[in-house]
């Protein structure tokens, strides 16, 4: 396990000064800060639900001494009481998430806000000198991910996405296995995941006394609180969570651009279609499929919901996952977040001499921490994280507009069609902005 | 089961919304769509709402009305309809119906109409209005109630116009509301000075108090 010792923060530092590597700013700036300690002090920003796994996870570091845990906070008082008795007497405890980010003593922020604060959130963190661990996906809209990217390397922070699929030992195999040929030319690679629900039926009501709604909604355009936003529930708005595809998508699909080593290569075309729900709030289609095309490499990605799912296997289940089909023959990734499961083949395999030897993450925090440490690009990092983000944010565009959608990847615009290209972005409550 | 398809919204003529397509815009599209929109049967809602698209501008006054429907599902049928007309009409090439859609929704900020339903035409104009929107958009810069989903709809749609509009507003609106014009004129890519971003300055204390501290 990784102790981020200060004196090794400034080996590193001193020994970076010579050489054309980037080393955060925020790990330079460790030295003088009161309560360090020595180690990487950490914030929390969302603590209900993945927030609660987070915490619980550092908190556990923390009582091992490998990190401070200094501060949590969260829109949701109920969250914070509850928190604060996992965090233990020396975290401090805030609403607002601006009084963490002002502290100098904090190194690092762990982000698991409702999706449509991470755009945000992550960017102030990265203006306030802080390393991030942003939840899964990224972003909400095309423009938020460009944003977050900029900060990040204007800033020199280090950047992890929580699409965890990657760090597993399953998914580097299978990614072993297909970079060394073993199933041929991928052409197609095909994705299947249960479909979204139907619901949010309850009425408008005024918020409870413990909620701040107004931080709650943040850069979303104001409406009155409806329980079926939150908690939790925010995943079946589009305009929030995005349905299946920009939760479930953000790990599935960060899988197949991992194993085809795209993540650096937008797609060219985008159509979707999906079956829309019949009543309540939640706006996600419940079916949905989605048909993206690449171009040099040429291959294709659907996104199918509930889409065709292959036998379990020796894999835990069969929820979700995706099927990679090459020209010699098929390769199963089942699940892709931190239950990823492949077949015995990849497993087994063994990259010849002279292979493609593939990285394999120490663990998925780990990896953000050697990231702080070194400045190396983190396995999910911000670019990443906004590329396959801003895949199931088109598709989902694709969806809503009822048309086929071509991305100029080099003006970073849709071909032809103005209402898309508004639709990049979305302008923000004010003070809650990028 | 759900069987609309968006994708195949424009097919759904074939499914029973035909004779609609066929006379897009007369009275009894119109009416047709209405009725769907206010059927209690969510089949048929859905397949009312997924076609409205293809009934266009005129559906839009009815559909605002309908939108106030006391049955919250049928409301939200009539929303999500309008808001499938705006994504019709802002299809590649569709350059007169989108021209009709967006003179109708001006015709919806009016202080006749609930703040529900402006709210919701000004988010919609958004996405596809150009400089014939502004005034009327500008104009809600002076009602508290609308002036930050205006700020906002004014910052999105693009031109000089809709700039024009934002630097007046700096100037004119209440000081309180002024670093909100600003950050949309910066975002524009007009340099501000004398409003300071806000955007990390913390306002928002807990009462809740370290467990064990």
């Amino acid at each position: 396990m990784d102790k981020l010792k200060r004196r090794e923060f400034l080996a590193t530092a001193a020994a970076a000064a010579s050489l054309p590597c980037l080393i955060p700013s925020g790990v330079l700036a460790v030295e003088g800060r009161e309560g360090a300690n020595g180690k990487l002090t950490i914030g929390h920003m969302g603590i209900g639900g993945m927030g609660s796994y987070h915490l619980h996870d550092i908190k556990g570091r923390a009582d091992r001494g490998e990190v401070n845990l200094a501060a949590i906070c969260d829109a949701d008082d109920r969250h914070l009481e509850n928190a604060s008795k996992i965090a233990g007497p020396k975290a401090d405890v805030y609403r607002d998430y601006r009084y963490l980010l002002e502290r100098k003593d904090i190194d690092a922020v762990i982000m698991a806000t409702p999706d449509h604060w991470h755009g945000v959130g992550m960017v102030h963190a990265a203006e306030s000198g802080k390393h991030v661990y942003v939840e899964k996906p990224a972003c909400c809209t095309i423009e938020e991910g460009r944003a977050m990217i900029a900060a990040a390397r204007k800033n020199k922070v280090s950047v992890q996405v929580g699409s965890q699929g990657r760090s597993t030992g399953d998914a580097c195999a299978a990614a072993s296995y297909l970079r060394n040929g073993m199933i041929g030319k991928v052409s197609k690679v095909t994705c299947w995941h249960y479909g979204n629900p139907v619901g949010g039926t309850d009425p408008d009501s005024p918020p409870p006394p413990e909620l701040d709604w107004d931080l709650w909604l943040g850069p979303m355009r104001w409406r009155p609180y409806n329980r079926c936003y939150c908690p939790g529930n925010f995943r079946w708005f589009l305009e929030s969570g995005g349905g299946q595809i920009r939760d479930r998508g953000a790990h599935v699909m960060s899988c197949a651009l991992y194993l085809m080593n795209a993540d650096h290569q937008p797609p060219a075309t985008i159509e979707a279609k999906g079956t829309a729900p019949t009543r309540g709030l939640w706006d996600c289609p419940v079916d949905m499929e989605v048909v993206y095309t690449f171009k040099d490499p040429d291959w294709t990605l659907v996104w199918s919901q509930p889409g065709n799912p292959p036998p379990k296997g020796d894999a835990g289940h069969n929820q979700y996952g995706a099927v990679y089909h090459g020209d010699k023959e098929t390769l199963t990734l089942y699940g892709g977040d931190g239950g990823t499961w492949t077949e015995k083949k990849a497993r087994q395999f063994k990259v010849p001499a002279g292979g493609v030897e593939v990285y394999r993450s120490p663990g998925h925090k780990e990896d953000w921490f050697q990231g702080i440490k070194t400045g190396k690009k983190t396995i999910m990092n911000i670019e990443a994280g906004v590329a396959v983000a801003d895949l199931t944010i088109m598709g989902n565009l694709s969806c809503i507009l009822g048309r086929k959608l071509s991305w100029d990847a080099a003006r970073g615009r849709f071909l032809g069609d103005e209402q898309a290209n508004r639709m990049i972005s979305r302008p923000q409550r004010h003070p809650y902005h990028l | 089961m759900h069987s609309n398809l968006w994708k195949e919204a424009s097919l759904a003529a074939a499914a029973g919304v035909l004779a609609s397509v066929a006379r897009a815009g007369d009275a009894v599209a119109v009416d047709e769509l209405i009725a769907k929109i206010k059927s209690q049967d969510e089949k048929v809602r859905t397949q009312g709402w997924l076609g409205a698209g293809q009934v266009g501008a005129a559906a839009v006054k009815p559909l605002a009305e309908t939108m106030t429907d006391a049955n919250r599902e049928v409301a939200l049928a009539a929303k999500r309809a309008l808001a499938q007309i705006v994504h019709d009409a802002g299809r590649p090439g569709a350059d007169e119906q989108k021209k009709a859609v967006i003179a109708q929704l001006l015709l919806l900020l009016g202080d006749d109409r609930p703040a529900a339903v402006r709210r919701e035409v000004l988010w919609l104009i958004s996405e596809i209005g150009g400089d014939e929107s502004v005034d009327a958009v500008a104009a809600l810069l002076t009602n508290a109630e609308f002036r930050e989903d205006a700020r906002c709809v004014l910052q999105r749609i693009p031109g000089d116009m809709s700039l024009a509009a934002l630097r007046a507003g700096l100037e004119s609106l209440p000081a309180d509301f002024r670093p909100a014009m600003a950050e949309s004129l910066r975002t524009r890519g007009v340099p501000v000075s004398g409003y300071p971003d806000q955007k990390l300055v913390p306002t928002k204390a807990t009462g809740v108090k370290p467990v064990g501290r």
